[in-house]
């Protein structure tokens, strides 16, 4: 009880407030200024490039009305096909493989990630070769065998809703089969056994208790979207097909670049996510979705019978036409000097790695997405964990405010949060601008929400009282920090790690104006080569970018295989 | 129970517009087993936790050793780390990362022990819940019973001399638990510890308890041994809520009665002073005869149920006061439909405080 008395005298004002204000300081200026620039320079109708801005007005947003209503359209036409394609996508597959005996389930299962890890652009450079308009090799194989004109056309809405659903919508598998998930399997089986059949059982029972959960991803996917720019960047604007993503880039490449157009676009596209996304979260949150209890549920999937091999198609045809195709598709044009379907025709070469492994830019643009994967997501994770156990684990007041403004970037499409950090520092006066720290503190920015989610899931499964256990026996914060949180941590600390890395080097939208002459990034790299060089070269470098990805992740998941095991 | 460990006065505890906790005050003496008990949500973890530190009161004093931990008119606050109470939490809170020894050993490495301490400490306590055979094992491969062990082991290893229980044997089987507490009470009474133990099980509360405080709705319904909290309930709520118990509507009529509603007098005692507004009277299940006996209330009755539970044989009577529940041995059943003469003694015909 000595210790008690000296700490009587003096109630010690802990280094943990300090950290809180100091933090939120920091993720205040990292998130939110950005934005002030870009409302500021939203309502700037003076001299597009003036810094600070002198006039002010709302001519910006009044022109979106007037003149970019075509846009619009376009934006919410292409958003709706795409999210009901990868609703309609996501249920069948989420059905299909937590409710019913699909063979080969658990692989199929972890196969639907695929997608998601090769990334819209790749995805939509894959399908601009499979069904481009003439050169494209559907069209090539319908003229082979004696067809005419073109049977498919990329190049249109739907194509690049098509491309979106593919390759964005896999969020919308995820979403619904969790909620699929955590059904109580007795639900149905008492239909079963009041006589309904496998089909109307699925109608009348499965389908109600799991609408709340599609409604909530058709929402959220709805969101995504609006702000998806890969897909609609390489195949919109061959067929000048723009969205509001593709406007507010084009404005900024026009000369002058009218950053006023660029920004009002991009906050008036920031408002409408922001209010779905929210609604979003209310909905989960007022606990609509009644089929989520918490519990766990064994799975209890129904015997489809013979009917299991045609669900098996089912769900084999959907890899095949997001990952197979694709990746077939670029490998056969990567390794040809003119891209064909024909066999007979084809010129075999490796001339085109060796171009993009040679050409200087290529290279130390895939450097650097290198080098900033590696030094990101390392030192983002240090700092994200420290912010999760704040928001999740500490007594402070604040913590709310913190956790608000982890996740803000969330709601910010990628490109507009690009244009926001370009605004503002041109406008900070640090010299980072066109530097690889500028990339850096924005992909830093932009992971907040992906890191801390991944790092809360492990903190939260973390029983509360294993730290408390800690200091109660009489270890100090920084103690319990480093013996009890950190090396239950481990593992999400690793997976949010290979994430993050990841997302680097993938980055896209924000990378897309940050980058600058000597600071260049593969993403950007490979969309530029996409517009100016060949097809067969962009497909070579989009491929060292998906393997650069994939040989990182397998060799870190020995190492966390490794760390795991020592573990137990 | 001369020397006071520790005291709690007007604690409060508020959750947002909530109150958890609303101006309880207790002390526990030096070696007393003292335990809190009520159903969930009645603030017996949260007063608890707020001696443990892990909880922030809002208003209230808490003292261990005379000292002050916590105190809202001086604003002391003292760091849990820093109060050298232990704790066996309710999810026993094994670190699944470290051995069985390393679990046992954290408390005695953040103070700074020296090996041979350490692991002389460690076996010392792992001895006392008969764990020392698996000191190097993974605590993740524990069974249930077996990580209670060691949670205690590592409670006691650092020889706090106030150690808190949050409910730790509620996780446990039936058997198991049975078990726990005998032992729990031997090794409490072995070592001397001053513990607070919460729990919502009334049995074990009166099983392992010097003295019990019945909580509900985050205040104190009753303070007092195990016997004085069964044998003269306070109210309605320590009646229902602690064993089992026929409460009979009715009013005083001076002088140790009891008029109930149905007209019958009963002669009561009263643990309080009676104020003549009181309405109910309870009578444990277990103190009802079913045969006339000189000196006692005396009630005729029709048995209507005879449920057989094994260890007793619970009847329900119909009688003027109303249905009355008896427990009784499983010797000399009686069949349904018997008559039968209710007979309690004044002493547990506990008028109730309004």
């Amino acid at each position: 009880m000595a210790d008690a008395s000296t700490g009587i005298s003096r109630p010690r004002l802990n280094g943990q407030a300090l950290t809180t204000l100091a933090v939120l300081l920091i993720v205040g200026f990292l998130v939110l200024l950005p934005m002030v620039f870009l409302v500021e320079e939203s309502l700037n109708v003076g001299d597009p490039m003036a810094f600070p801005p002198v006039e002010f007005g709302i001519a910006n947003y009044v022109a979106i009305f007037e003149e970019d209503l075509k846009t619009v359209w376009n934006t919410l036409i292409i958003a709706v096909m795409a999210t009901v394609m990868a609703i309609f996508i996501g249920f069948t597959l989420a059905w299909i493989l937590t409710r019913t005996n699909v063979p080969g389930r658990e692989k199929l299962e972890r196969l639907m990630e695929l997608p998601y890890y090769m990334t819209p652009l790749v995805g939509a450079l894959a399908w601009a070769v499979i069904a481009g308009p003439k050169s494209g090799f559907i069209n090539q194989m319908w003229k082979a065998v004696g067809g005419t004109g073109d049977i498919a056309d990329i190049y249109t809405h739907f194509g690049i809703a098509w491309v979106m659903a593919l390759f964005e919508g896999t969020v919308a598998f995820v979403m619904i089969s969790a909620s699929m998930k955590s059904m109580d399997p007795a639900l149905e089986e008492s239909a079963r056994v009041m006589g309904a059949s496998k089909l109307r059982t699925m109608l009348t029972v499965t389908l109600p208790l799991v609408m709340p959960g599609v409604l909530g991803a058709m929402l959220f996917v709805f969101a995504e979207m609006l702000g998806s720019f890969a897909a609609a960047l390489v195949l919109g604007i061959p067929g000048r097909i723009y969205v509001i993503t593709t406007a507010i880039w084009d404005s900024t490449l026009s000369y002058p670049p009218d950053y006023g157009r660029a920004s009002a676009m991009g906050l008036s596209l920031f408002v409408v996510m922001f209010f779905m996304l929210s609604f979003y979260r209310r909905m989960i949150r007022r606990g609509t979705f009644t089929t989520i209890s918490g519990k766990a549920f064994r799975p209890r999937p129904m015997e489809m019978g013979r009917l299991a091999w045609v669900l098996f198609g089912v769900c084999a045809l959907y890899v095949a036409l997001a990952v197979v195709f694709p990746i077939a598709a670029l490998l056969m044009t990567s390794l040809q000097r003119f891209a064909t379907v024909l066999l007979d025709q084809a010129q075999w070469t490796l001339a085109n790695y060796e171009t993009a492994l040679s050409l200087g830019p290529v290279r130390t643009a895939l450097f650097n997405s290198i080098i900033l994967g590696l030094g990101v997501a390392t030192v983002g994770v240090v700092i994200m964990a420290l912010l999760v156990w704040i928001i999740y684990r500490s007594q402070l007041r604040g913590r709310g405010a913190i956790e608000y403004l982890v996740m803000f970037p969330q709601a910010v499409p990628r490109l507009v949060f690009g244009l926001a950090l370009l605004w503002a520092w041109l406008n900070i006066p640090i010299g980072i601008y066109g530097t690889l720290w500028l990339l850096a503190l924005a992909y830093f920015t932009v992971m907040l929400p992906l890191g801390v989610r991944t790092l809360a899931g492990v903190v939260l499964q973390i029983d509360k009282s294993l730290e408390e256990c800690a200091r109660v026996c009489g270890a100090s914060w920084a103690y319990q920090m480093r013996t009890v949180t950190l090396p239950l941590l481990k593992p999400g600390i690793l997976a949010a790690w290979l994430l993050i890395f990841m997302a680097c080097v993938r980055e896209l939208g924000a990378s897309a104006f940050l980058m600058g002459p000597n600071a260049k990034v593969i993403a950007p790299s490979i969309v530029s080569a996409f517009a100016t060089s060949g097809t067969e070269l962009t497909a070579a470098m989009a491929l060292i970018q998906t393997f650069t990805v994939i040989v990182a992740l397998v060799i870190l998941f020995r190492v966390a295989r490794g760390m795991t095991k020592e573990l137990q | 129970m001369s020397e006071t460990r520790i005291e709690v006065k007007d604690l409060v505890v508020r959750y947002g517009d909530q109150v958890a906790v609303n101006g309880v005050s207790f002390t526990v003496g030096r070696g007393e087993h003292l335990t809190l008990l009520g159903p969930s949500g009645c603030g017996k973890t949260t007063t608890l936790r707020a001696i443990a530190g892990l909880e922030h009161p809002s208003s209230g004093k808490i003292s261990l050793e005379g000292h002050a931990v916590y105190d809202a008119a001086t604003r002391t606050n003292v760091q849990t780390e820093q109060r050298g109470v232990s704790m066996v939490f309710q999810s026993y809170a094994i670190w699944p990362h470290m051995s069985v020894f390393d679990n046992v050993a954290y408390g005695l490495r953040v103070r700074k022990q020296g090996q041979h301490e350490i692991k002389a400490n460690v076996e010392r306590a792992l001895d006392l819940v008969q764990m020392r055979h698996l000191a190097d094992r993974g605590a993740s491969k524990l069974s249930g019973g077996q990580q209670q062990r060691v949670a205690l082991a590592r409670a006691i290893a650092f020889s706090p001399t106030v150690v808190l229980f949050d409910e730790p044997l509620s996780n446990l089987d039936a058997k198991l638990r049975a078990e726990m507490r005998v032992e729990l009470r031997e090794l409490q009474r072995r070592l001397g510890i001053t513990s607070v133990y919460v729990t919502h099980d009334q049995e074990e509360a009166l099983a392992i308890s010097d003295r019990v405080i019945v909580m509900n709705v985050g205040v104190i319904e009753q303070i007092g041994t195990p016997e004085e909290i069964y044998n003269k309930p306070r109210s309605r709520f320590v009646a229902d809520f602690v064993g089992s118990a026929n409460l009979i509507k009715g009013k005083p009529a001076g002088d140790g009665t009891f008029v109930t509603e149905g007209g019958t007098v009963l002669k009561v005692m009263a643990p309080h002073m009676p104020h003549g507004r009181e309405t109910e009277v309870a009578v444990r299940t277990a103190y009802i005869g079913l045969e006339p006996l000189a000196g006692e209330n005396h009630v005729p009755g029709k048995v209507r149920q005879r449920l057989f539970h094994g260890d007793f044989v619970q009847y329900v009577v119909d009688s003027p006061v109303g249905a009355m529940i008896v427990r009784r041995p499983p010797t000399n059943l009686l069949p349904e439909g018997a008559d039968v003469t209710l007979s309690f003694s004044p002493e547990h015909c506990v008028l109730l405080e309004a």
